[in-house]
């Protein structure tokens, strides 16, 4: 479960983030859709307090992240690329992470096998396409077997394979009870894997609700994804409207 | 303890840390080699009566803590390594505060980390280096009392102390370069810190030259320190730069 209430964040005299409230649910994939720069990674930044908001709260499985005691294994975290150095191997970033959270050893040989890393995880990271990075963070992230999933455009730089194989495996996840929040500028690529959507645009929420909801009377997602972010007004979703 | 052994964990795969090592491991030992071989022929030719330098073996190692410098400052910049062209700038650091959130944590565990590796990498080089100088020189080199066992508890201090304040002060600039380039020429090419004695008593007190009280008898300056009061002097330095580049870090949106 993660709660976001009333967030907002400045930086300079720029207004990045403006009551920003939404959840995402147990047993449920959340899309958080928005065009680039709209606030999405501010946002998750903000959740997992890599970043500071000037108001309001972010609270995972009912604590702000900073609380708790061995998050990985309450929130595993895929942010844009590896999140690894490139020098190391990806097996020797999969060990001080694990490491990090008294994890055992044995979860490397099982996340590696789980994002089908293979061989690749003894090579260096530098050697990475864009695609096994993210593979790599991925794997990071599963290493505590976590509850909540978040990740920042999970599917940017994997091939078709690797994007199929992401939506089965969040999905699953979902399936399982546990929360996935994902956000992405693509609908195309969500629309076939998000249970609920949050769509942000200029750092506000714009519409929030089931799939069913916020598509509305438009033909697709992204037929009402560019109804809601052209400026246009939320005209034809059912989506609660902010 | 787990955010301890991460930290190891970190730098014991990270190519530039073994790098570092042996720089740390090699510096000190090779200019021995050479000066005690250049004071040996001396002594022989006459020249020089012994015995040598109360010095010889400790001044390579004030100038072999450049692997120290090179430890500290790789140990936080490669934190704020941006990943390649292709991916926008992930850094190692991200993946470092969600696993652990705890920013004081975190400084204090990479902190503790840094100075287990430096203490060993300078405990190695003081015996090598002290072997050579005494293989070369003989009893014409630095006797093994207690005093210099001081000495060398001394150059630990001494090292661990650099690889911390190259560490801090990387904590503010994130780039590894600044701290390398400064900390790096101050120690070798051009000594800044010791030509600023020159024109001011005060420079005695400045991290380095108040530290190398600790293991170096013989300094150039009327400026007189005990070293025990030489290493408070640099400790006090350190632990400022340290908590000031904390505040900052704490801040910062990461």
């Amino acid at each position: 479960m993660i709660a976001i209430e009333h967030v907002s964040k400045r930086r300079g005299s720029a207004q990045i983030l403006s009551d920003v409230s939404f959840t995402a649910r147990p047993g449920r994939v959340t899309g958080f859709l928005g065009p680039n720069g709209a606030g999405k990674s501010s946002t998750l930044r903000i959740l997992l307090g890599l970043d500071r908001a000037q108001e309001g709260t972010a609270l995972v499985c009912g604590k702000p992240f900073a609380e708790l005691p061995r998050p990985l294994m309450t929130v595993g975290a895929v942010l844009d690329g590896s999140g690894a150095h490139r020098s190391r191997t990806g097996r020797a970033h999969l060990r001080w992470v694990a490491a990090s959270n008294g994890l055992p050893r044995s979860r490397i040989d099982e996340v590696v096998d789980v994002v089908g890393l293979g061989d690749a995880a003894r090579k260096r990271v530098g050697t990475y396409s864009l695609g096994m990075g993210r593979r790599l963070a991925l794997a990071a992230a599963l290493l505590g077997d976590p509850d909540v999933l978040v990740l920042d455009e999970p599917v940017n730089g994997l091939d078709p394979e690797g994007i199929r194989w992401i939506r089965t495996f969040l999905k699953e996840r979902a399936a399982s009870g546990r929360t996935v929040l994902l956000s992405s500028h693509l609908m195309g690529e969500l629309a076939e894997t998000v249970d609920d959507v949050v769509v942000i645009n200029h750092g506000r929420i714009a519409s929030r609700g089931t799939l069913a909801e916020v598509t509305g009377r438009h033909r697709t997602l992204e037929d009402a994804f560019f109804a809601l972010t052209s400026g246009q007004s939320t005209v034809g979703t059912e989506g609660e409207a902010l | 303890m787990n955010a301890i052994r991460s930290e190891l964990h970190k730098l014991a795969s990270l190519p530039s840390v073994w790098a570092a090592i042996a720089v740390g491991l090699l510096v000190a030992p090779v200019v021995a080699y050479l000066s005690s071989s250049t004071t040996l022929s001396a002594i022989q030719a006459g020249t020089d009566s012994g015995p040598a330098s109360i010095d010889s073996g400790f001044q390579e190692l004030a100038f072999g803590v450049v692997g120290a410098i090179i430890l500290g400052v790789v140990a936080v910049s490669s934190e704020y390594v941006a990943e390649g062209e292709e991916a926008t700038g992930t850094r190692q650091i991200i993946t470092s505060l969600t696993a652990a959130p705890s920013r004081a944590r975190l400084l204090i565990a990479k902190a503790g980390a840094v100075a287990l590796a430096v203490a060993s990498l300078a405990m190695a080089t003081s015996v090598i280096t002290l072997t050579v100088t005494r293989g070369l020189l003989g009893e014409a080199s630095v006797p093994l009392t207690a005093d210099t066992a001081g000495r060398v508890a001394g150059v630990v201090v001494y090292w661990v102390l650099t690889a911390l304040l190259a560490s801090g002060i990387t904590l503010f600039t994130r780039s590894g370069i600044v701290p390398l380039a400064v900390l790096i020429l101050n120690t070798s090419v051009i000594t800044v810190t010791y030509l600023l004695t020159r024109v001011t008593a005060l420079a005695n007190y400045l991290p380095d030259m108040a530290g190398l009280r600790m293991f170096i008898r013989e300094l150039d300056s009327p400026v007189k320190i005990a070293p025990l009061n030489g290493g408070a002097v640099m400790f006090a330095w350190i632990l400022f730069v340290l908590v000031a580049g904390a505040i900052v870090f704490q801040r910062r949106d990461a």
